[in-house]
């Protein structure tokens, strides 16, 4: 059974929204442009203002000041804060916040009030939203009775049986055991899509964020530093920071040798690497290569390579990753289909494409 | 008893009301502009409730205390001559008596308290299943009934007297301290085992195998227990030291009969006085409310900075210890032998008190009948008191719920407010609030002369007795909720809010079923609590309509000892059916997921 036709999804525009808690800015002037329809995953560490920007949206905080529009309609402005219930938007919640005292079906249904539909057509609905998720068998039981992972798909099915224009997910992931948080990942990205709701999805799982995303934006400390598709935030991030928040397996310092459109030549000790760069190096600066865990691989000695000493090894089912270490510091996620001893010296190619060089900041 | 101040409530409508009135019209409408721009929403009715009904009357009456030209007492803007009076003569010796009771009683119910849960929870003693109604018996006994049925039976001419047997001795030692702290032990020792027990539920069996598996002994694993359950021993003697000193039914009772005066009776006497001292009474009142907020803080100050969070998902069930016979014995004896001393002797002298025709009188022929019960059940003393002590508490508990829901509710904000520190400032000085003191706080301030100006002529009527009854039941009311509210996590309620419920409605689909079972308990303790209160009912019930509290104490002071404990018996069935019918219709017709939940075990 696949769920009914498509909703109008939204397109939520964000301007200088900005919260404080006392001294801390949670959120600090921000901008943000979610399309309609699109699956946007806001990426960031602790503290980065992503659960207040997604509460925000939800109409559970206030902004201290700022605007947020769905479409054509303000919904938080100055001196203007539309309480959640009126927002037409539905919520994952990290620790699934199912009532304990409602059945799954009760759950679920619990949704469907404000669409007043007749008990006939609820009903239907609410059956096929926990078939959807594989839960038509269990719907009579309570949340107590339920795994953590069926409890988090009636927390999905409870939020898509209204389709809502607006679907928000507050880290729904993080509480469960990495089997069910990938196959939970697929549902998720399935059914929202299937729907056509606007999605905005928070995690501090680079990995999560680029398996489901549409668009990736970064936080830090309350400001977005990047938004884009995932290859280009992979391939060309802004800054350090987003560099390293997407996933690096190891960096070095160096001096600019040489700089071309998009690329730089960095000097490392008495040998030179080739790598991407954001073109705001200039020849003899100070830079740090980030590596990312796809450029790296054991090989012949050559261009752009290094040589390393094994320090450990692990088995990953389709080869072995390396920790390696050379001259100019430790690099892991070295991939091989065929392991290598401990201690044994490699050496390492860095595919030029995947590495990216930024000015060392003060 | 309660008029009985030289002052009716009629005297002191101020007869200048008629030329005023034109000046209230302006005040009104000065206030009506003031507050035409105030929005009323829930929270703002809340607070006005909170500050009318609580926190003036207190403020006013304690504040006569340092300056009782403020409120027309005196001639002096700012004195503390009030205290002297307080710390010496009989106030000072009934002060020091009360105190001495409160440490006792913290101390002996607390080491019961503990004995008991240990028991109950960690031992398959037999008796252990007898004790969890005979602590919410005693929760329903209010102390004065305790302490009559215990007087009926040791009293000169008393229950035992009539069967023949020779109870001097014993006689002796009740009628005094040891008798007065006996009573307000077994009163206090249900508050204690509640916070005792609930920590010790929490305590998983983990902590004891740790210390066990890294080399230490089975004492050793019992001093880490202790220790993980030392806040919960200090909040135990805490409570119970609060209740011993701000108890009114013992002292009017046998501490009274004893002649060991206490500070509640003494403040009870210094009001029944003409002419009232009113700054000495709240200097005293001071006192006595400065001693029970010093131990609450001395025990939240020693336990600062220490983390003795025990309970989280990973939390395992300990294991029970399985006894020996002799073990089963002795503590099944050790348990039978307190449930004794605490619930069966008061109601074998209330019962067999009830039942003795001529207990009382000088008559030497005494019978064993229900005429006590046939006389009374007419008696104007019972049934017209007992439906107006209904009426009444069926009022109080709904209101003092109600408010005690959103005080919980904005105590356990996980934001830190300035809403949330003065909350839990007044509903921890009010829980100290003894009720006697909230009793005269309510006369004076509802008989100031600007309070009867403004239009306010509440004293001598039943919506004062009302709102003097909720008031007083709604500190412990809303700390007694703190807990089950403080376990619904916040996003339970905003999911509400996300998936089309306003605040009110989320309100009622999620909270209110979540914390049905514990608000309905709270609702029936307080209207239990309610209709056989004592300080409250005596100052301040309306002329020619008597509380069944009233009603008991009016018998027994005319020596009719079998009517009085008939009324009082009559009273408490009364109450137990009210609560029978209740938990009845609540597991006959509340949603199945409701009565999953907030389940007392």
């Amino acid at each position: 059974m696949s769920m009914e036709s498509t909703v109008k999804a939204e397109r939520v525009v964000i301007t200088g929204a900005t919260k404080r808690y006392g001294e801390l800015a949670a959120l600090d002037n921000f901008d943000l442009t979610i399309e309609p329809g699109s699956f946007t995953v806001l990426l960031g560490p602790s503290g980065s203002g992503k659960s207040t920007l997604i509460r925000s949206i939800a109409g559970i905080e206030r902004l201290d000041s700022g605007t947020i529009y769905f479409g054509d309609r303000e919904i938080a402005g100055a001196g203007l804060h539309t309480s959640p219930e009126k927002r037409d938007l539905a919520m994952v919640f990290q620790d699934y916040a199912l009532w304990p005292h409602m059945s799954a079906q009760e759950n679920v249904a619990y949704a469907l009030k404000r669409r007043n539909l007749d008990a006939k057509e609820s009903t239907r609905r609410v059956l096929e939203a926990l078939d959807r998720v594989g839960l038509s068998a269990k719907g009579a039981n309570y949340p107590f009775q339920l795994s953590g992972g069926e409890q988090q798909r009636v927390a999905l099915a409870r939020a898509i049986v209204g389709r809502p224009s607006l679907l928000l997910f507050d880290e729904p992931l993080s509480n469960l055991d990495a089997d069910l948080r990938e196959r939970l990942r697929v549902e998720i990205a399935t059914l929202t899509r299937e729907i056509g709701a606007t999605a905005c999805y928070i995690t501090h799982d680079q990995s999560e964020a680029f398996a489901l995303a549409d668009n990736i934006g970064v936080l830090r400390s309350g400001k977005l530093q990047q938004i884009a598709r995932p290859e280009e935030i992979y391939r060309n991030p802004a800054n350090r920071f987003v560099a390293a928040f997407t996933g690096t397996s190891g960096s070095f310092n160096g001096r600019v040798d040489s700089v071309r459109e998009g690329s730089a030549t960095i000097i490392l000790g008495a040998q030179k690497i080739e790598c991407r760069t954001t073109n705001s190096l200039t020849v003899g600066d100070s830079a740090e290569v980030l590596i990312r865990p796809s450029a790296t691989s054991l090989g012949q000695s050559s261009l752009n390579s290094l040589s390393a000493r094994v320090l450990d090894v692990a088995y990953r089912g389709r080869g072995y990753e390396h920790v390696v270490e050379c001259e100019f510091g430790v690099i892991s996620s070295v991939f091989a289909t065929q392991s290598v001893a401990r201690g044994t010296l490699v050496e390492i190619f860095i595919d030029p494409e995947n590495c990216v060089a930024f000015p060392i900041e003060s | 008893m309660a008029l009985d101040t030289g002052q009716s409530a009629h005297d002191r409508v101020p007869s200048s009301f008629e030329r005023s009135e034109s000046r209230q019209f302006s005040q009104l409408r000065q206030f009506r502009k003031l507050f035409s721009r105030v929005r009323v929403t829930p929270m703002v009715v809340f607070w006005t409730l909170i500050l009318f009904i609580l926190v003036i009357p207190i403020l006013l009456f304690l504040t006569v205390a340092f300056s009782p030209r403020l409120l027309g007492q005196g001639p002096q803007w700012f004195t503390l001559s009030s205290f002297t009076p307080v710390f010496s003569g009989a106030y000072g010796k009934a002060l020091f008596n009360s105190l001495m009771l409160g440490i006792f009683a913290g101390v002996g119910a607390t080491a019961i308290a503990l004995s008991m849960a240990w028991l109950v929870l960690r031992t398959n003693t037999p008796a252990r299943f007898l004790w969890n109604s005979t602590i919410f018996a005693l929760f329903l006994a209010p102390s004065y009934l305790i302490a009559l049925g215990w007087q009926r039976l040791f009293e000169q001419r008393g229950v035992l007297e009539i069967m023949g047997l020779q109870v001097e001795p014993i006689r002796n030692l009740l009628y005094g301290p040891v008798g007065i702290c006996l009573v307000l032990m077994v009163k206090g020792t249900p508050f204690a085992y509640l916070v005792i027990a609930n920590a010790m539920r929490g305590l998983g069996e983990e902590f004891e195998q740790a210390v066990r598996v890294h080399g230490g002994s089975r004492f050793e694993a019992f001093k880490v227990m202790a220790n993980l359950l030392t806040p919960s021993l200090f909040s135990a003697m805490a409570i119970v030291f609060a209740e011993a000193i701000s108890d009114f039914g013992v002292a009017n009772t046998l501490s009274n009969v004893a002649h060991f005066p206490v500070a509640t009776y003494q403040l009870y006497q210094g009001i029944n006085s003409i002419p009232v001292n009113f700054p000495v009474s709240a200097a005293t009142s001071f006192a006595l409310l400065s001693l029970v907020v010093i131990a609450i803080l001395a025990q939240n100050r020693a336990l600062r900075g220490r983390s003795f969070r025990t309970l989280s998902g990973r939390t395992r069930p300990a294991t029970m210890t399985k006894l020996s016979l002799f073990g089963k014995i002795s503590t099944s004896t050790y348990i039978i032998g307190l449930l004794v001393i605490m619930l069966g002797i008061p109601v074998f002298g209330a019962v067999s008190a009830s039942m003795l025709e001529g207990l009382g009188s000088l008559l030497s022929n005494y019978s064993i009948n229900f005429s006590n019960y046939s006389r009374v059940i007419h008696s104007r003393f019972l049934l017209n008191p007992l439906i107006y002590s209904t009426e009444m508490s069926l009022i109080a508990a709904t209101i003092a719920v109600s408010l005690a829901a959103i005080a919980s509710k904005v105590l356990t904000a996980t934001k830190p407010s300035k809403a949330k520190r003065f909350v839990d400032f007044f509903l921890l000085a009010a829980v100290a609030l003894p009720g006697i003191v909230f009793a005269i706080g309510y006369i004076f301030t509802y008989n100031l002369k600007f309070i009867n100006e403004i239009g306010l002529h509440l004293y001598g009527t039943s919506f004062l007795l009302a709102i003097a009854y909720s008031a007083n039941a709604l500190p412990s009311t809303s700390r007694s909720l703190v807990g089950n509210m403080g376990q619904i996590q916040e996003s339970m309620m905003d999911a509400a809010r996300v998936h089309g419920s306003n605040g009110a409605r989320a309100w009622i689909d999620v909270t209110m079923p979540l914390i049905a079972r514990p608000l309905l308990i709270a609702w029936l303790l307080t209207f239990s609590g309610t209709l056989l209160e004592l300080p409250v009912s005596e100052l301040l019930y309306p002329p020619g309509s008597p509380p069944v509290a009233v009603g008991i104490e009016i018998s027994l002071a005319g020596f009719d000892y079998g009517g009085g404990t008939a009324i009082e018996i009559l009273s408490i069935l009364w109450a137990l059916f009210v609560v029978a019918v209740a938990f009845f219709l609540f597991n006959r017709f509340a949603p199945p997921g409701w009565k999953r939940l907030g389940n007392l075990r």
